[in-house]
């Protein structure tokens, strides 16, 4: 291995950001703390691009999706990169714990089983996590990582619950009026900056040169017009139906606070309804339903 | 720029009815390339098209735009204009202000304002158009005709006759179909299996027919020219070769089961062949209803054969061959009654469908063709024919007429004045259709000559009444309720098409109508052929039809056929797929759409830095692609692009429309 890709602790309590290291010696500046929530995998492409040695890598449950994700759509070489899967009870959300506590006190962050312990000033300060945990944590449904060579340490158990809480938010939007709904939508994307970081940050976004970054043909237009966002926020929500594997990443890292993850697990719901349950990422051999054509697939348009 | 010209056909008042042809070509003039507009009350005639081929010398055009029908109408008919006039012919495009247009407006306004549209959007797209060359395709000569009743048997002869080879493939034991049950034929009386079974024998014996009974068609694959198709023979348990057709295995057979040859009427045994003139005639282990299949124990036939050929080792097998068309001659299902209480079928004896019928008047059947009531055995006297059973009737059956009812009833009439003196027959009937040469004339004798009483109306209810019968009815012409004491009642059942048909379809990329029918390319131009180029229609799986015209239209796919076959080779289509190298992730989401098996992985170098790496890309096998474009769309970056469709044609037909 040439370098091994894990996260470091940055400068404040609620930064651990994803690093490379290709020196052994600085193993111990690799952290796994409440604020690992950063994708790894994505980062993969651009060292597998330019460099042909081996890579190490520490997944959670989500980030080893993203692996499957990479291996499915052929854009990983499995044989050069070693997996070291870390089983998460879920990452910590620094608004939350902001929320409760005066945020300039706050020293360190540490998660000990089902209680975070934080250090406020000089006292230690234990509370129950759930509150604390970020919302994509709570409806997490495969916390332990799906693919690895090393598990670190042992499985944890799937959060309860998580699946009731999965599509309330898909319901929610579903059960307005459809002009309610429209406005519902443009309101949100009034709020996106076209940044892109919702793009970045996805594993299943791993085209060599994405359509939005094409000058010819003109996809998508470089001003900020309300229909052009709302064209990028449909083309990329139809570009990971079937490929979401719901790590929730989008709609985290969304400055702008756009609820990406209604859209992906509306299209996930969608695809279970009309093709049968089937879940993106858990196995890079499966064949994806839109990927796949089966005669009993339903035809809508065929109701004879 | 491109110098575009437009013509805008009025169709005669087809278009000019519903668009102002003038200020449309006011606004066509105003396009973007656009230097000549032209307009003209038909634009296919000879005149309209001259104009053209004209105009493009004349105003040195280089892109044509033509308002008018859908392209599948006139498009080749265009494309060939142009190209006489010199330009490559995917230089034409068509805007369709006919039938997306004129023909679904009434508004004068808005059917001009579409129209206008339309044309921006075709002459967008005409700007961008690009040469495209066909290429020529080798063809594979052999057809593979499925279903090896009258219209298969008739199809695969005259594929046969013109000299090319055919595979037929029957999915029962023996050649025949629905025919083989009939008795006499309307409306010449003919013994139906004295005209059908020598037909039968020319296939078994035609130098260029392979014949493959008790087999179906898996797996379809290809196109015109060049299909794959995949075939089950399933395991018949009796080796062809080495049986000699003596019969043995069928008396000592101990397991029982319903003839389906015989409507259910008696028993066959689990080894059988359907009927005693089958081709092959050689018989086939039923392995649901076999002893030694459902119990381990039995071997009777094997231990009688003086042969040696049975075999209960034997498997399914799935060949794979090449074949340039199909012939699709799937026949059809009897509709099943089960909806229709009211007439006591299943519940009495003496209640028989149509076919039942059949077999009590065909001389091989049950009888040996002696009319006689199954619940005692005696001759019928007086009979009651109920027309339409589950045919022209929405709410419990088939909304269509099943065409052949009113004919086969006018001779069940006949026949049965003839087998049993005396008898009379009393049909009851929504309305009598006799349309066909001799029909009129034959359903004239059927209660001139032969006694048959028609009656106007509908029947309300069957039940015994003793040892007969009581129909109860009204008559529509008198307004008076009828009931009839009968000796037997049949029940003239409609036509369904095949329960599996949908699933035929699926394989064959074709399509069905709402009573999955299959559905031929145009009702009325191209009657037998279907939608996906070189897969032809023949006999009822696209529709009811009697004999005679099942006959005509397996000659008619027949010859379809072998106009293919007589090509030197066939024009590939231009318009394919094709990889941008630089865009391509390699993901081969396209490899998995492709319906044609048309896209595979190829390994590139490219330069990365300073050094040469190899990566795998998509590549389009321009011989296999059929240029539907399920590719482009399941290429996330849009490094596919279909010719004469690309993406920046699409992406400016678009911003012509909308902004």
């Amino acid at each position: 291995m040439a370098a091994v890709i894990g996260w470091r602790k940055k400068d404040f309590w609620w930064q651990s950001p994803v690093v490379f290291l290709e020196d052994p010696a600085a193993a111990h500046r690799l952290v796994w703390d409440p604020f690992t929530v950063y994708s790894p995998v994505k980062f993969l492409l651009e060292w597998q691009a330019s460099c042909a040695a081996k890579v190490g890598i520490f997944v959670k449950g989500c980030d080893s999706r993203g692996i499957n994700r990479l291996l499915q759509d052929k854009r990983l070489e499995r044989e050069r990169v070693v997996v070291y899967g870390v089983p998460c009870g879920g990452k910590a959300d620094a608004e939350k714990i902001r929320a409760s506590f005066p945020a300039k006190g706050i020293k360190d962050v540490t998660l000990l089983g089902e209680q975070l312990v934080l250090t406020v000033g000089d006292r230690e300060v234990r509370v129950a996590a759930e509150a604390y945990l970020l919302d994509k944590c709570l409806t997490c449904r495969h916390p332990n990582p799906v693919v690895y060579d090393k598990l670190l340490w042992e499985e944890v158990l799937p959060r309860q619950r998580a699946d009731e809480s999965r599509f309330a938010r898909v319901q929610a939007v579903a059960s307005l009026a459809t002009e309610e709904r429209f406005f519902y939508w443009q309101r949100q994307f009034e709020r996106c900056i076209r940044c892109f970081a919702c793009r970045n940050t996805c594993p299943a976004c791993n085209c060599r040169v994405c359509i939005f970054d094409q000058a010819e043909p003109r996809w998508l237009g470089k001003a900020n017009d309300p229909a052009d966002t709302l064209n990028y926020h449909i083309i990329r929500a139809f570009h990971v139906a079937g490929r979401c594997f719901e790590c929730g990443e989008c709609e985290r890292i969304c400055p702008a606070g756009v609820p990406l993850q209604e859209l992906n697990r509306k299209l996930i719901k969608d695809i279970n309804e009309a093709y049968g349950d089937y879940e993106a990422g858990l196995d890079a051999t499966d064949q994806p339903p839109l990927g796949t054509y089966r005669g009993e697939d339903p035809a809508g348009f065929d109701e004879s | 720029m491109k110098r575009i010209g437009v013509f805008i056909c009025w169709c005669g008042s087809n278009i000019a009815g519903t668009v102002d042809i003038d200020k449309v070509a006011a606004a066509a003039g105003t396009m973007n390339g656009v230097v000549y507009v032209d307009q003209n009350k038909y634009t296919c005639s000879e005149i309209g098209q001259a104009m053209i081929k004209d105009a493009i010398k004349e105003y040195k055009l280089d892109r044509v735009v033509i308002a008018a029908c859908s392209p599948r109408m006139h498009e080749n008919t265009f494309r060939k204009t142009v190209e006489s006039a010199g330009l490559n012919p995917y230089y034409l495009e068509i805007a369709n202000i006919r039938e997306q247009c004129s023909w679904v407006h009434k508004d004068k306004e808005a059917g001009t304002a579409k129209a206008i549209s339309l044309i921006r959007t075709a002459v967008a797209k005409a700007a961008m158009n690009e040469a495209l060359f066909a290429v020529e395709m080798p063809i594979t000569r052999r057809a593979l005709v499925i279903g090896g009743g009258i219209a298969g048997i008739q199809a695969a002869l005259d594929i046969a006759d013109t000299g090319f080879e055919v595979d037929l493939v029957e999915r029962e034991p023996s050649l025949g179909g629905r025919m083989a049950q009939l008795d006499k034929t309307f409306p010449t009386l003919d013994c139906s299996a004295c005209i059908l079974t020598p037909k039968m024998v020319d296939v078994a014996q035609h130098e260029k027919i392979r014949l493959f009974t008790y087999a179906e068609v898996e797996k379809v694959e290809g196109y015109l020219g060049n299909f794959t198709v995949t075939i089950r023979h399933r395991a018949r348990s009796v080796d062809l070769q080495k049986c000699t057709g003596c019969g043995e295995c069928l008396a000592k057979c101990p397991a029982k089961v319903a003839s389906e040859f015989e409507e259910g009427l008696v028993q066959r045994r689990a080894i059988y062949t359907p009927f005693p003139q089958a081709v092959p005639n050689k018989p086939a282990i039923d392995r649901a209803h076999c002893r030694f299949f459902t119990t381990g124990k039995c071997k009777v036939c094997q231990k009688v054969c003086p042969a040696d050929a049975i075999d209960y080792e034997m498997e399914d097998r799935l060949l794979t061959n090449g074949y340039g068309a199909i012939v699709v001659a799937t026949g059809f299902d009897t509709h099943k009654l089960n909806d229709y209480g009211e007439y006591a079928y299943g519940k009495h004896p003496d209640v028989l469908t149509s076919l039942e019928f059949e077999r009590l008047l065909n001389a091989s059947g049950p009888t040996g063709g002696k009319i006689l009531r199954p619940s005692d055995g005696k001759a019928p006297k007086t009979v009651a024919f109920i027309q339409c059973v589950g045919s022209r009737d929405k709410a419990k059956g088939n909304s269509y007429c099943a065409k052949i009812c009113c004919m086969y009833t006018a001779k069940h009439a006949i026949l049965l004045s003839e087998k049993v003196p005396g008898s009379k027959a009393f049909v009851f009937y929504i309305d009598v259709r006799t349309a066909g040469k001799d029909y009129e004339e034959f359903y004239t004798r059927a209660y001139e000559e032969c006694g048959a009483s028609y009656i106007k109306g509908n029947v309300s209810k069957v039940f015994p009444e003793g040892e007969k019968l009581l129909v109860r009815g009204v008559d529509v012409l008198s307004g008076a309720l009828v009931e009839l004491l009968v000796d037997m009642v049949v029940l003239a059942v409609s036509v369904d098409a095949r329960a599996d048909a949908k699933e035929l379809a699926k394989k064959l990329a074709v399509t069905v109508n709402e009573h999955k029918f299959f559905t031929e390319a145009h009702p009325k131009l191209r009657p037998v052929d279907t939608q996906t180029a070189g897969i032809f229609l023949a006999g009822v799986c696209q529709g009811p039809k009697d004999i005679p015209e099942t006959v005509a239209q397996a000659s008619a796919a027949a010859v379809k056929v072998a106009a293919i076959f007589s090509k030197q080779s066939l024009l590939s289509n231009p318009t394919v797929a094709e990889v941008e190298q630089k865009l391509c992730s390699g993901d081969m989401s396209c490899m998995a759409v492709c319906p044609y098996g048309a896209i595979s992985e190829q390994v590139v170098e490219e330069r990365r830095g300073r050094e040469m790496v190899t990566r795998k890309i998509a590549r389009v096998n321009v011989a296999l692609c059929q240029g539907c474009g399920a590719c482009t769309v399941a290429c996330r970056p849009g490094a596919i692009n279909l010719k004469g469709f690309t993406n920046q044609q699409i992406l400016a037909e678009v911003d012509a429309i909308c902004l």
